[in-house]
């Protein structure tokens, strides 16, 4: 653990260096306080925003809609990707829908979305969903394709079904691709769940954030900013944690 | 001895770039319940492309593949196909023991043990295959095809990424298990050796397309030894006939 925080010393030196950086421009008056309060400010205000109930109602709805989005597009892009990377027929029905959909910036499906679900879970769910749903299955049906031909054919030997080669072959050997795809989705959620949240403005972080600014609570809104910050940087590093656990094995071939 | 295999002109053609490819012209060869019969043939011959049609890996072209009088059109009940890539066919993420569950129709943990007993790898269980040297990663996938309970093996010459000692260990590992099994072995290798020192018969391959020049004989006795059957003349007559007929000049 020494040894890795050593490593770690020097990146963190510089952050230090620009958040002092921050504080005396603040203090020196060389920006506009009102926009740019000191980092000492905001962190006092972090304290504030952490100890009341709006914070964890906030972080609640925030991630449990995230969960529920990222959560089922994972599973049917999985699904979805094994299907059509291990059967031809299915790759060649869905594969023209899928290159359709897939080059769509995801926020423009929001004003849609909000007209058919209007501006409740059930939107911000599909809309995370959405965007999630397309690394994981680009990823898997990648994975399932390029699966060492050797390991299907034990498994055929063997005589080993459709079902069994798919789960006990084709799914974990695609695994470290399904991984690196879900952690892109994993991303592309967190930003469309505050992005939603910020264009409806009623629950979630994303809407304490905007509420602050547009109330110019500047102090409070930095707070949130940084809260959203940290939660990016805790989903990352589970996510870190759980790819260790999966593909262990992955790199000692 | 019953007819427990037979191959009826057999051919394979590929495409490729510059047309069709005819890898196996016509391949006849009948393998009797319990024997040991090698393929030898040289290199590009179309030795395991014949091996995966009898798998039922690889549709052949034309010709068919008997299995106990059954034509062979999906790898069959009853035949494993042990590849000779080992390290590609063992699955980095399951434990030794895992791998080798794979062959068996229910996993039985006991049954487990006894095929890593066989291969004399029992106190490697918990281990993942990657751990292992490139020999023992092959008893592993050896004790999985074992698992399996197959009544024919079929060896893509198993043992040609292993080092030299390993390579007779390896032999010796499968003529045991042969001779305690009863099951009967189809066997493609490149090494003429390997071939005579466990056959009983050596089918011998002509250049591409492929077609059965001969089979020989193996009047080498059993109980074979690793080092004395190798010095024994009926090994060396053998050896000398199928070497010369190798190196023939096309």
């Amino acid at each position: 653990m020494t040894g890795r925080l050593k490593a770690l010393a020097p990146g963190l030196a510089f952050i230090a260096f620009w958040i002092a950086a921050l504080e005396i421009a603040a203090r020196a008056g060389w920006v506009n306080r009102v926009f740019s309060p000191y980092p000492s400010e905001i962190a006092a205000r972090m304290g504030q925003v952490l100890g009341s109930p709006a914070f964890l109602e906030a972080l609640g709805s925030t991630v449990g809609l995230l969960a529920a989005g990222y959560l089922l597009a994972c599973a049917a892009g999985i699904l979805l990707g094994l299907a059509m990377g291990y059967h031809r027929p299915t790759y060649t029905l869905f594969e023209p829908t899928l290159e359709l959909l897939r080059p769509i910036p995801k926020p423009a499906l929001l004003p849609p979305l909000i007209l058919l679900l209007g501006l409740g879970a059930a939107m911000k769910i599909a809309i995370i969903f959405l965007g999630a749903l397309f690394p994981v299955l680009i990823n898997t049906i990648q994975g399932a394709r390029t699966v060492d031909p050797v390991l299907v054919d034990v498994a055929r030997t063997f005589r080993r079904g459709s079902l069994r080669t798919v789960f006990q072959v084709i799914l974990p050997a695609s695994l470290p691709l399904i991984l690196a795809g879900m952690r892109v989705s994993l991303g592309l959620g967190l930003i469309l769940v505050i992005l939603s949240e910020m264009l409806t403005g009623s629950d979630g972080l994303g809407a304490k954030l905007v509420d602050a600014q547009r109330a110019f609570r500047v102090q409070e809104m930095y707070a949130w900013t940084v809260v959203l910050a940290a939660l990016g940087l805790a989903l990352a590093l589970s996510f870190d944690a759980l790819e260790r656990r999966l593909i262990f094995w992955s790199s000692k071939r | 001895m019953s007819e427990l295999l037979q191959v009826r002109r057999v051919a394979k053609t590929f495409d490729a770039r510059e047309g069709q490819v005819v890898a196996l012209r016509s391949i006849d060869l009948t393998v009797l319940k319990g024997e040991f019969v090698s393929i030898v043939g040289p290199s590009g011959c179309g030795k395991s492309t014949l091996l995966q049609i009898i798998a039922g890996l690889v549709p052949a072209s034309s010709g068919e593949v008997l299995l106990e009088g059954r034509a062979v059109v999906a790898p069959p009940e009853g035949v494993v196909y042990l590849f000779q890539q080992y390290s590609r066919s063992l699955m980095p993420w399951l434990t030794v023991e895992k791998n080798v569950q794979f062959g068996l129709q229910n996993a039985a943990p006991e049954r487990c043990a006894h095929f890593l007993d066989m291969v004399g790898l029992a106190d490697f269980r918990a281990r993942y295959p990657w751990e292992l040297s490139g020999g023992m990663q092959q008893r592993v996938a050896i004790a999985r095809a074992l698992a399996a309970e197959p009544r024919v093996l079929l060896l893509d010459e198993p043992f040609s990424s292993v080092d030299a000692l390993t390579r007779l260990d390896l032999n010796g590992l499968i003529m045991d298990l042969w001779t305690r099994t009863g099951i009967t072995i189809l066997l493609v290798t490149h090494d003429v050796e390997e071939a005579v020192y466990l056959s009983d018969r050596v089918a011998l391959l002509t250049r591409r397309p492929a077609e059965v020049a001969q089979v020989f004989p193996n009047a080498l006795p059993r109980p074979r030894s690793p080092v004395d059957s190798r010095e024994d003349s009926r090994f060396l007559a053998l050896r000398h006939e199928l070497l010369t007929r190798l190196l023939q000049p096309a």
